[in-house]
């Protein structure tokens, strides 16, 4: 039973331990993809070329410095983002645009290739081995036509892939116009009722399950009560040999406070029978009022030279 | 010399005095105030002298552009204030105030947490009175929180849902916990008899150091599964009293609630003091947010008392609760407790109420944080 509870535990541990995750390399996505520019954005140079919009899934910030961007199953490693460049990483939710201009000499958000309709366009990680990311890319994509990944689900965690008419380089690629839960709720709940009624029964039900739990925690530690030593029998005027060692420890060393706490247990063990505070394991001792500058026993020497 | 009088002329725009306005003299006014009743009267020192004197600090006329300004980016001040508008004093206080609150009252009788929950009514009453007033739904949810009776968690919830409303909010909300023995009592004798208020309860149990360990971890671990955006507050609370009850880490805990919660309540009490400037504290809002605050008070008391009393409809000889404790769910630990066990001993000096409402007061502080939780969750 004792063990059973153990592994209950530890399994219970481990559940909530899987839905951590950090922020790093993985929350890394390829957001979007265009191959053939003619009217589209134009680049630092004032070319128009294809591009590759890379998108941070998570809400911490990501460095992509190191990463690798392919066309090439045989050859992840095709382009290499500059480790050193300190650009090279994105913000919560934030996204950013390489050219796929064929000439990395132009700078660090310019790849050696250019991409091909009928391609699989690769993300991989500082190892050069683990793809983080892939997209396919139709082989009759229209020119100034992208393929997305749309944001869906509430958490908008969770992403589908589509061909868009509309390309959108460089922005969020979800609903950018959507509403803020505030107001949501204003349109959905103008008095307030429904979130009232939902809290106080979520406030209800919190507390009422914690009051069953610590209810049958309560009942269960009754069972296993730690009973209160009984007084023990001792002759009048003789002490046992618990008590003659506090005193003796009590006078025989320079303990400030502490010699009181222990002359006082000494005499409740002796007097009372040793029941003691079952609450806390720490000896309670008011502490003297100020500084204590001014004690005699500040003044004294440990060792008499 | 026209030149010694041109410069003493720049000089003088510099000053307050060339700057002030009626405004700023009536927050100056209330600052003073503030410390005064808390050096006179003894309520909530703590943080009535820190806020009061950030009021009179943040509300000093000044020559704009001096980067001197708790709203001016990159001064002193506003480098303080960032752990009010990024929300990370409030957790580090409730790390303080679980290292130091003893929870035995609430384990011993674990259905007293539910007046914690009735309690909790208030912010959703004043919520609902918010919106009626006008408010949009996030600072109609920053606003009730003031009914959660914790300044803390008012600070964090506004500071996520209407950081503009913050300066009122918490103002409002340490206010209000100072003034709880002046609130609580009438409503307390208007709502009971002479009769319920003699009910004795029996002495609570004796709390085994095995049940005071494991309450902090289910309790967090319940709490935070139901409603994860509490987290920062429901961990810090948890987190805290872990420290004080597993006996091991007693330096840690012993930090917690003194050096850290003493440095932290300065610094919150200070920028939150200094955060009501004039211009963003004088306006029409404010009233309304001190008015709701009141209220919140007043029905988180009201509906902590009724329960008691419904309650008791349902229960027999000395499982009956004495509904002067039905009050003490409005969190603000330990005042509304000490209200009880006052009024309580009005009555009968013999009946010790304090034991007993301890376990709604904390009740109230973890319920007030579940409740920021699902406002934040619904409204962030």
């Amino acid at each position: 039973m004792r063990h059973s509870r153990i592994i209950l535990s530890i399994a219970i541990t481990l559940l909530c331990g899987l839905s951590l995750g950090a922020q790093n390399m993985s929350d890394l996505l390829i957001g979007e993809v265009l191959v053939e520019n003619t009217c589209g954005i134009v680049d630092g140079y004032g070319q128009r070329n294809g591009w590759i919009e890379l998108f941070n899934t998570s809400n911490g910030t990501v460095k992509f410095g190191g990463c690798y961007l392919s066309d090439d199953k045989s050859n992840l490693k095709k382009y290499h983002i500059p480790t050193s460049d300190r650009s090279a990483q994105l913000g919560p939710r934030q996204s950013v645009v390489f050219y796929t201009s064929g000439n990395s000499l132009q700078g660090t958000f310019y790849t050696n290739f250019k991409l091909r309709n009928g391609s699989t366009l690769y993300l991989v990680s500082n190892d050069g081995r683990t793809i983080i990311d892939q997209v396919e890319i139709p082989a009759d994509l229209p020119a100034d036509q992208s393929v997305v990944r749309i944001p869906v689900g509430v958490k908008e965690m969770e992403f589908k892939t589509q061909v868009n008419p509309n390309p959108t380089p460089g922005s969020y690629n979800g609903n950018v116009d959507a509403k803020t839960k505030s107001q949501v709720m204003k349109e959905q709940d103008p008095h307030g009722l429904v979130l009232t009624l939902i809290a106080v029964m979520v406030v209800f039900s919190a507390l009422l399950i914690l009051s069953f739990i610590f209810g049958w925690i309560g009942n269960y530690n009754k069972r296993d009560k730690v009973k209160a030593p009984k007084p023990k029998k001792v002759k009048k005027g003789e002490m046992d040999d618990e008590v003659v060692a506090a005193i003796s420890l009590a006078l025989s060393r320079e303990f400030g406070s502490e010699v009181y706490a222990a002359i006082a247990l000494a005499l409740d063990d002796y007097l009372v029978g040793g029941i003691h505070d079952l609450e806390s394991m720490i000896i309670t001792i008011k502490p003297t009022p100020g500084s204590e500058w001014a004690d005699k026993t500040q003044n004294f020497r440990q060792l008499p030279r | 010399m026209s030149n010694i009088i041109e410069n003493l002329k720049q000089f003088w725009f510099f000053t307050g005095f060339a700057n002030a306005t009626w405004q700023n003299l009536a927050m100056i006014l209330i600052g003073i105030l503030f410390i005064t009743i808390a050096i006179k009267k003894g309520w909530e020192p703590l943080l009535l002298v820190p806020i009061g004197f950030g009021m009179i600090i943040g509300n000093i006329p000044m020559f704009p552009g001096l980067n001197i300004g708790v709203y001016e980016d990159g001064s002193v001040l506003n480098t303080l204030y960032q752990g009010v508008k990024q929300g990370w004093y409030p957790p580090l206080i409730f790390l303080g105030i679980g290292a130091m609150t003893d929870f035995s009252a609430l384990i011993s009788q674990p259905r007293l947490l539910l007046i914690g929950a009735a309690a909790q009514t208030g912010i959703f009453g004043a919520y609902l009175l918010a919106l009626l007033l006008g408010f949009d739904p996030n600072q109609a949810g920053a606003i009730g929180i003031i009914g959660g009776a914790d300044g803390p968690t008012a600070i964090f919830l506004s500071s996520k849902l209407a950081p503009d409303l913050m300066g009122a909010i918490a103002v409002s909300a340490y206010s209000y916990m100072a003034l709880v023995p002046v609130i609580q009592r009438p409503i307390m004798l208007a709502l009971t008899t002479k009769k319920e208020r003699l009910i004795k309860m029996p002495v609570p149990r004796t709390v085994s150091q095995r049940e005071k360990i494991v309450f902090p971890i289910v309790g967090f671990l319940l709490t935070a599964f139901i409603v994860p955006s509490g987290l920062p507050l429901l961990g810090m609370l948890f987190f805290g009293n872990l420290l004080k009850e597993s006996g091991v880490t007693r330096r840690l805990a012993e930090t917690a609630r003194g050096p850290l919660i003493d440095v932290v309540t300065t610094l919150i009490g200070l920028t939150v003091g200094a955060s009501t400037q004039a211009d963003k504290f004088l306006t029409g809002n404010s009233l309304k947010i001190f008015l709701l605050g009141l209220l919140s008070f007043v029905i988180a008391t009201t509906v902590g008392v009724l329960f008691v009393k419904f309650w008791n409809l349902f229960l027999k000889g000395d499982r009956k609760i004495n509904p002067l404790i039905g009050n003490a769910g409005v969190s603000a630990v330990p005042d509304s407790a000490r209200v009880s066990e006052v009024v309580g001993r009005e009555f009968d000096p013999g009946n010790h109420l304090l034991m007993h409402a301890m376990g709604p007061n904390v009740a109230g502080v973890i319920g007030s944080a579940v409740a920021a939780g699902i406002l934040l969750g619904f409204l962030g």
